[in-house]
């Protein structure tokens, strides 16, 4: 640990810092004090201290949040299991095309949303391409439909968040020292157990990033319950209740509510599950 | 963006640009007149330009600054842009020397008034001029003292040609604020080879066989409009009770999983490719469904009613200086000729009487000079431009919502939706 | 070598190239379809090939201009996100100081509120300071919602990184800058590399932030959320075409150029972090 000049590491943090407070910690302060409001759009919102606003939310849509929660653990889940072979073969395997394959991961993704997924559901649609063909095989039943469920949600949101999986997975992957995974399978009986103890150990710091970059964001997604779950009632998420609030029922100070208590909760499973996975004590070097 | 230098013409653009002034040929019939491509290359615009062209502009004289719902107005695709890519438009330039930035910015009804509502609240302009949102915004907006109030009395154009039913809505009764730009009617699209048998009701639409394979709108006006017609119910007249009793009969249905979803205007490829057997549907999207992407699609109005809406022009607070100009601009959509390029372009319902015949004079002029594709087109749109009689008779309004009804409404169908 | 190197060196490539088709598979539709002649306002069903589409998408400012936009608007944000959050990065994994706590707080709460809380908190900010929203609003925003993606991404590069490396080039340069440069710069690459490109591709595809930040201005995603109302048209494939094309050309010549300059370094390298 460098503590020999304690001004470096301040200095490094000012202008990041500076620009989320200004830009991010200001105007959630502000929100914070919406939620406490009471009123309506023709009568003005007047601060009337109204906490009792959060049990209400809470008590009324706990469920959500537990289905928005299940939903990005899946997610988290899924992406982790096709990301990993994925960083792995980029970063032992990609040679001098390891960029290359990192930019076709992103790619993708610089296409607007609204195209992706449009087309996703001409492929995934009861006779498109994929269920139509494996319909007239005899694989699937005549009435077996995939968009509008909530596994299609779970599919959408594997989709556009598995470059927040693989590339965090990459970056950690990519610096170990390959001279030790050399050392440990001499070590060791089994290629799996040098992988397991060594490779996957040091790909840690990796997993852990890239699981809160999936799993944050995606508890609070809305746009995939949406136009890939088409609004089915069945599989909506939390984030789509807090846009309907603040867009549709010009109801803010709920959305805002609902709002804190998703930062809140989503805040303590990070810290719970960065204890468990001991990254205290991984991002120390 | 001031000091862009403007593209000069070349003879050809503006052979074509004259042609399109005087012929108010439509797209495709231009398209097969000119041959694809060749000139649209030299109009190919430099960055500086195409950044100029999504910042709003700030020439000499009065600019009119325009919100509007994106592929909303006739566009020539193969001439230079300039001084915008709408000829219409292009004309009003020309005839009154007024710009206009035409900016299709808005994407939802709802996400744009609240992108208005917090200028709006602190007294402050919103930087728009002219906004062409969905009734209930103009109510909204109105109601809370919002929107700028309109002269009849500068409307040579609206005073002589907007049609009966353009005008007088529920939302705005006295046109105090807004004008009918577009509309349109919505109900049932259904695919009679998928559901087997004849959809007239909205209750059919609810039948138990089709559970999982109709699809609902996420709009919850349309929504609660349509139960409330199937239970003998005007929804400009619903009690909260009344209300209740459509929310109920929805939550019902979702019991059961009657509707897949509620949809957003992504219904439309799920109603084509045949996901869904029936669906709510705007009869505008219906028509191009029947048209180019699957023939066995009908659209039906429930016999217990279907719902109307539409599109105005309407001014936001704060632009008190350009007032007499934009009411110029209003007012022009309503003189025959651009009414009838819009309508040949966009077809759907326009708020000016007349355009119907005009376009069937194209129609048939375009017969008669052998283009026959052409001339089968606009025949198609004349006939979809304006509302049938039987089409306003069975067609209802949304409800002028006060605020508090409006939330309690809202608070119903959230349920509905899932929540 | 055994079974299991053998199944692993054929079962990996495999998988990837399977995950690459899968990434590409709505891709490759929106490609075909940037072909299509269609007919009426909507894209969605194969009417016929033409390639007018590429022509007359340069007479429609409406789509270019926004495109043009929101491609300079990513550009940007992402060097100054990255650079930022590359240096709020260093600083958390290297250093050990006061206030660490609050700064990771700082970090990970925009990531998890939700969207449309952050943009419309940010326009009333605007309205309240009397802020004209434009182009340099909607650079703001972005440029505070990339940051958290880029420490996140750095962090997961530096930590457990190998510091005796750095800590020779101390002594080989004795001057912090020309070590930071040489040597740990070069260490970090990937990663930066990493959170760059996670974040153009969160500012480029954008929608409810910039709803609320851009004014009058229009991007890229704001359009055709609107268009799709009505049906999307073809030129928008086309220009989502065109936009691989040119990631693809410009990796094609770096990775050109890379083999040439990997040509006159000499042996294998296996050198920590690269």
């Amino acid at each position: 640990m460098n503590t020999r000049r304690g001004w470096i590491p301040y200095a490094l943090l000012a202008p990041g810092t500076i620009w989320l407070a200004i830009f991010f910690a200001i105007p959630m302060g502000y929100m914070l004090m919406v939620s406490l409001q009471e009123g309506n759009l023709s009568t003005g919102f007047d601060l009337t201290w109204n906490f009792a606003i959060y049990p209400e939310v809470i008590a009324q849509y706990w469920e959500l949040f537990v289905r928005s929660i299940g939903y990005a653990l899946m997610t988290t889940l899924i992406t982790f299991l096709i990301g990993y072979p994925m960083a792995y073969t980029i970063a032992f395997r990609g040679g001098r095309f390891k960029n290359v394959l990192l930019l076709v991961v992103v790619l993708p993704f610089f296409v607007s949303f609204v195209i992706r997924t449009l087309n996703w559901r001409m492929v995934l649609s009861d006779n498109g391409m994929v269920f139509g063909t494996l319909k007239d095989l005899g694989i699937l039943d005549p009435a077996f439909h995939f968009l509008a469920t909530p596994a299609s949600v779970i599919f959408g949101l594997t989709y556009n968040f598995l470059p927040f999986m693989i590339l965090p997975l990459y970056v950690a992957l990519e610096k170990i020292d390959r001279r030790l995974i050399e050392a440990a399978t001499d070590l060791y009986a089994s290629r799996l157990q040098a992988f397991l103890r060594i490779t996957f150990i040091l790909s840690l710091p990796g997993v852990v990033a890239g699981s809160l970059l999936t799993f944050i964001p995606a508890v609070g997604d809305f746009i995939n319950a949406e136009i890939i779950g088409a609004g089915n009632p069945d599989s909506i998420m939390i984030g789509n209740i807090i846009q309907f609030k603040f867009i549709n029922a010009n109801d803010y100070p709920a959305a805002a509510a609902l709002a804190f208590v998703l930062v809140i909760g989503v805040m303590a499973l990070v810290a719970v599950y960065t204890r468990l996975v001991g990254s205290e004590r991984l991002t120390e070097s | 963006m001031s000091d862009v230098p403007r593209h000069q013409l070349t003879p050809i653009e503006l052979a074509i640009e004259r042609a399109m002034r005087q012929d108010r040929i439509n797209r495709r019939a231009f398209l097969g007149r000119a041959g694809r491509g060749g000139i649209a290359l030299g109009a190919m615009l430099s960055l500086p330009a195409l950044i100029a062209a999504c910042t709003p502009s700030g020439e000499g004289g009065v600019t009119i600054e325009w919100a509007n719902w994106p592929a909303y107005i006739d566009i020539d695709e193969e001439s230079d842009p300039n001084p915008t890519p709408y000829p219409t438009i292009n004309a009003f330039i020309e005839q009154t020397g007024i710009n206009v930035n035409y900016q299709e910015t808005i994407q939802d009804n709802a996400d744009f008034m609240q992108t208005l509502l917090p200028d709006l609240t602190n007294g402050n302009a919103t930087g728009w001029d002219l906004i062409t949102p969905g009734g209930w915004v103009v109510q909204r907006l109105g109601d809370l003292g919002f929107l700028e109030e309109i002269d009849h009395s500068q409307l040579p154009n609206w005073s002589a040609n907007a049609a009966d039913y353009a005008v007088g809505q529920w939302f705005d009764p006295d046109n105090t604020y807004s004008m009918w730009w577009q509309g349109g009617i919505t109900g049932i699209g259904y695919d009679p080879n998928l559901t087997g048998r004849e959809i007239t009701t909205f209750d059919d639409l609810l039948d138990e066989e089709f559970a999982g394979r109709v699809g609902g709108f996420s709009d919850m006006r349309d929504m609660f409009g349509l139960t409330l017609l199937s239970l003998g119910i005007t929804p400009e007249n619903a009690t909260i009770d009344d209300v209740t009793a459509a929310q109920q009969k929805l939550l019902e249905a979702n019991e059961r999983g009657q509707f897949r979803g509620y949809y957003d205007n992504s219904y439309y490829d799920a109603l084509a490719a045949g996901d869904l057997v029936a669906c709510v549907a705007w009869s505008g999207d219906v028509t191009q469904m029947a048209l180019f992407d699957n023939a066995d699609v009908q659209f039906v109005i429930p016999q217990d009613g279907g719902m109307r809406w539409n599109d105005n022009m309407a001014i936001p607070k704060g632009s008190t200086e350009k007032l007499a100009q934009t009411m110029q601009l209003m007012d022009y959509w309503y003189s025959l000729d651009a009414a009838t390029t819009l309508s040949e372009y966009i077809g759907y319902f326009t708020g000016v009487a007349g355009v119907q015949e005009r376009i069937e004079d194209d129609a048939a002029a375009a017969r008669e000079s052998g283009d026959e594709e052409t001339a089968t087109q606009l025949e198609v749109t004349a006939a979809s431009v304006v509302p049938t009689a039987d089409q306003i008779d069975n067609t209802y309004v949304d409800k002028q919502l006060d605020e508090e009804e409006e939330a309690e409404w809202n608070a119903l169908f959230l349920e509905v939706l899932g929540g | 070598m055994t079974a299991g190197t053998r199944l692993s060196g054929i079962a990996l490539p495999v998988f990837t190239a399977l995950v690459v088709v899968f990434l590409f598979l709505p891709i490759a539709v929106m490609i075909l379809f940037s072909f299509n002649d269609p007919a009426g306002r909507q894209n969605i069903t194969w009417q016929g090939f033409t390639l007018s589409n590429y022509v007359t998408v340069w007479s429609r400012p409406d789509i270019t201009g926004p495109l043009a936009l929101s491609l300079i608007i990513a550009a940007i944000s992402t060097v100054v996100a990255t650079t930022l959050g590359t240096m709020m990065g260093i600083a958390l994994t290297r250093y050990r100081f006061r206030g660490e706590g609050a700064s990771n707080l700082l970090i990970f709460i925009p990531m998890t509120a939700p969207e449309i809380i952050l943009g419309a908190s940010l326009l009333t900010m605007w309205v309240s300071f009397g802020v004209e929203r434009g182009f340099g609003t909607i650079l703001i925003s972005h440029i505070m919602f990339n940051i958290s993606f880029v420490v996140v991404t750095i962090r997961a590069r530096l930590s457990g990184l190998n510091r005796s490396l750095e800590e020779a080039g101390q002594d080989l340069y004795a001057d912090g800058s020309t070590t930071f440069r040489k040597v740990t710069l070069p260490l970090i690459f990937p990663g930066i590399l990493a959170a760059g490109l996670l974040a153009f591709a969160l500012s480029i595809d954008d929608y409810v932030i910039t709803l609320f930040s851009a004014g009058r201005t229009l991007t890229f995603p704001l359009w055709v959320v609107g268009v799709s109302r009505l049906g999307i048209p073809p030129e928008v494939n086309v220009l989502g075409t065109l936009i691989l094309l040119i990631a693809f050309l410009f990796i094609a010549v770096q990775t050109w150029s890379g083999r040439r300059a990997g040509r006159r370094e000499a042996g294998p390298v296996t050198m920590v972090g690269r």
